[in-house]
């Protein structure tokens, strides 16, 4: 508990030098009073109490666009995550209030880390030209996407999609399980929860060892980052063991190996104008080193030759805007008003907005359900965009065997 | 002695059960029973809501989380609803629920139920109750950690 829990916020908080950066740049403070740097100093001035009594800090959007801009590195979204585990236990408040949904997913999670019963989950989505196994190198984590089934159905192609990629690259089966758990991360960073998220944690590490798996790959950006990020603080060896890698990395990398090109079919040719939503588990939330936002672009460029073009909204990669929610936290009217503004520069931008994160399409969908302006755009998962582009040159060649 | 005692009660299994009754046909049944000195398990608290369409899944799932062994969601008979339709809605809803929230989670679909019970059965809500509680005793605990 104590390599991802840390309650002194003070401590974490004292190379704040007010600069009030943060504010200018906080998202949420674009549509209500918040003032991350003004809370910063109450606390540091001895009112912790009372900012975490007031509960102010569930409406930050855990957007990490503060953290991008601190001269210091002062990483709010984190600390804000610290202050609910303390704003749940030691002042009783209830996250559940602001969670969207009624909580139905955040439910789901819970009960999965407090279940003594493993997870059944329903396989009949997986299409038939695919096999997958319970054991082997490759794992695809599903994630919760068939859970959001519940009300949504746009969503189903993006499993389908992605393990069509996976399996026509890879000669042997992905591991796909059928009592796989929920990565967790709503809980940490949503409400505080981290005795579930450890125990949640704990039970994914038991089902990748026991299915033998080397490779992780997610097609959402939520599981990706807390794989890579989160649970090597609570594993030691977790990067000895396994590799974590999403769907647009994973694409890029076997087409840099030369073992798939982007192809179209020259019948269904059609010019489309596409940009990019990058979510913020993908962008700001990695460490400045990562380079996942310069590959996906490098695959788009790639695709102009077959006639679709690319261009960024006007605000992007790290700094791109907010979908509003995250965690399933706080939706409301202010949250839309961000989504409203996000979509406004995607139109602008293209008919197509692609972006690698399940949850960003959903809220955007709903929004565009209120919003007749924006019906006409596109929203598209990277792996539903790109499964039809995608062509094998050679498949993966097993050690000692002639293909 | 005493302890001895409380051991041999905790040996039987006693489901703790939450029914969510509609206010006019379901509940009007439970105090049917009451009033007509229908027996039933004393395992159940009821939730009266004023239609069984105020049945937000999110309860059902939070009841679980929060320790109960099984929900019962009653309402009105199809086309007896008070307000016409509204346990149309919860009868969708809880198919959707039960494929695929439940039984994806690896909850016995037992444990969650649906049923309908009119003002006038007294002696049916008796039965369901009777019936649904030695289900859950049969199936245990849904033990969480
Ligand atoms: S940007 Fe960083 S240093 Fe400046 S006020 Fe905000 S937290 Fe403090
Ligand atoms: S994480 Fe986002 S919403 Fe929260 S304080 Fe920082 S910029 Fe503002
Ligand atoms: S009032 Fe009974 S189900 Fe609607």
């Amino acid at each position: 508990m104590d390599k991802v829990y840390q309650p002194n916020l003070r401590e974490l908080l004292k190379k704040c030098y007010q600069c009030a950066r943060c504010t200018g740049v906080c998202q949420i403070s674009k549509v209500q009073y918040f003032r991350p740097s003004r809370i910063i100093q109450q606390i540091l001035e001895g009112f912790e109490e009372k900012v975490l009594q007031s509960g102010v800090l569930w409406d930050c959007l855990m957007c990490n666009s503060c953290l991008q801009n601190c001269p210091e590195e002062i990483n709010f979204a984190d600390i804000v995550r610290n202050a609910k585990h303390l704003m749940v236990h030691k002042y009783g408040q209830n996250p559940e209030e602001c969670v969207a949904h009624k909580g139905i997913y955040t439910s789901i999670s819970e009960l999965m880390s407090k279940l003594e019963v493993n997870p059944k989950r329903d396989l009949s989505w997986i299409p038939k030209d695919c096999e997958i196994a319970k054991e082997g190198k490759i794992l695809y984590h599903v994630g919760c996407t068939p859970f959001f089934k519940f009300e949504f159905d746009e969503l189903e192609n993006v499993p389908i999609s992605t393990l069509r990629i996976l399996s026509k690259i890879e000669n042997e089966p992905i591991v796909v399980l059928e009592d796989e758990y929920c990565c967790g991360h709503d809980l940490y960073w949503g409400q505080g929860k981290m005795e579930e998220f450890i125990a949640l944690a704990k039970k994914n590490m038991k089902n990748f060892e026991r299915s033998g798996i080397s490779t992780i790959i997610t097609t959402c950006a939520e599981g990706y980052r807390t794989f890579k990020i989160e649970y090597p603080k609570i594993f030691e060896d977790f990067n000895q063991k396994f590799e974590v890698k999403h769907i647009i990395e994973y694409v890029y990398e076997q087409w840099k190996a030369g073992r798939i090109t982007f192809k179209i079919d020259e019948k269904t040719k059609e010019k489309i104008n596409f940009t990019f939503h990058d979510p913020c588990r993908m962008s700001r939330f990695l460490p400045k080193s990562n380079t996942i936002m310069q590959k996906t672009r490098e695959i788009f460029l790639q695709l102009e030759h077959l006639g679709y073009k690319f261009t960024e909204m006007e605000h992007n990669q790290e700094n791109a805007l907010c979908c509003g929610v995250s965690s399933w936290m706080n939706c409301n009217e202010r949250s839309k008003a961000l989504r409203y503004k996000r979509l406004s520069e995607a139109k602008v931008a293209g008919d197509t907005m692609v972006t690698s994160c399940p949850k960003c399409i959903l809220h955007f969908n709903c929004l565009q359900n209120d919003y007749d302006e924006f019906s006409a755009l596109k929203i598209l998962d990277f792996t539903e965009f790109i499964i039809n582009l995608v062509q094998i040159t050679q498949k993966k060649k097993i050690k000692g065997d002639e293909q | 002695m005493s302890k001895s005692k409380s051991k041999e009660i905790i040996k039987e299994f006693e489901p703790e059960l939450l029914v969510f009754c509609c206010n006019w046909c379901s509940y009007a049944g439970a105090d049917l029973a009451g009033v007509s000195r229908f027996q039933y398990p004393p395992n159940i608290r009821i939730i009266r809501v004023m239609c069984s369409g105020r049945v937000d899944p999110s309860f059902v799932l939070k009841a679980l989380k929060d320790g109960a062994d099984g929900v019962l969601i009653s309402g009105c008979h199809i086309g007896d609803c008070h307000y016409i339709s509204g346990n149309e809605y919860t009868r969708d809803r809880f198919d959707r629920l039960h494929s695929i929230i439940i039984q994806q989670l690896g909850i016995d679909p037992k444990r969650v139920r649906l049923e309908w019970v009119s003002a006038s059965e007294g002696k049916r809500f008796a039965e369901v109750i009777t019936e649904f509680t030695n289900e859950i005793k049969e199936l245990g605990p849904l033990k969480l950690q």
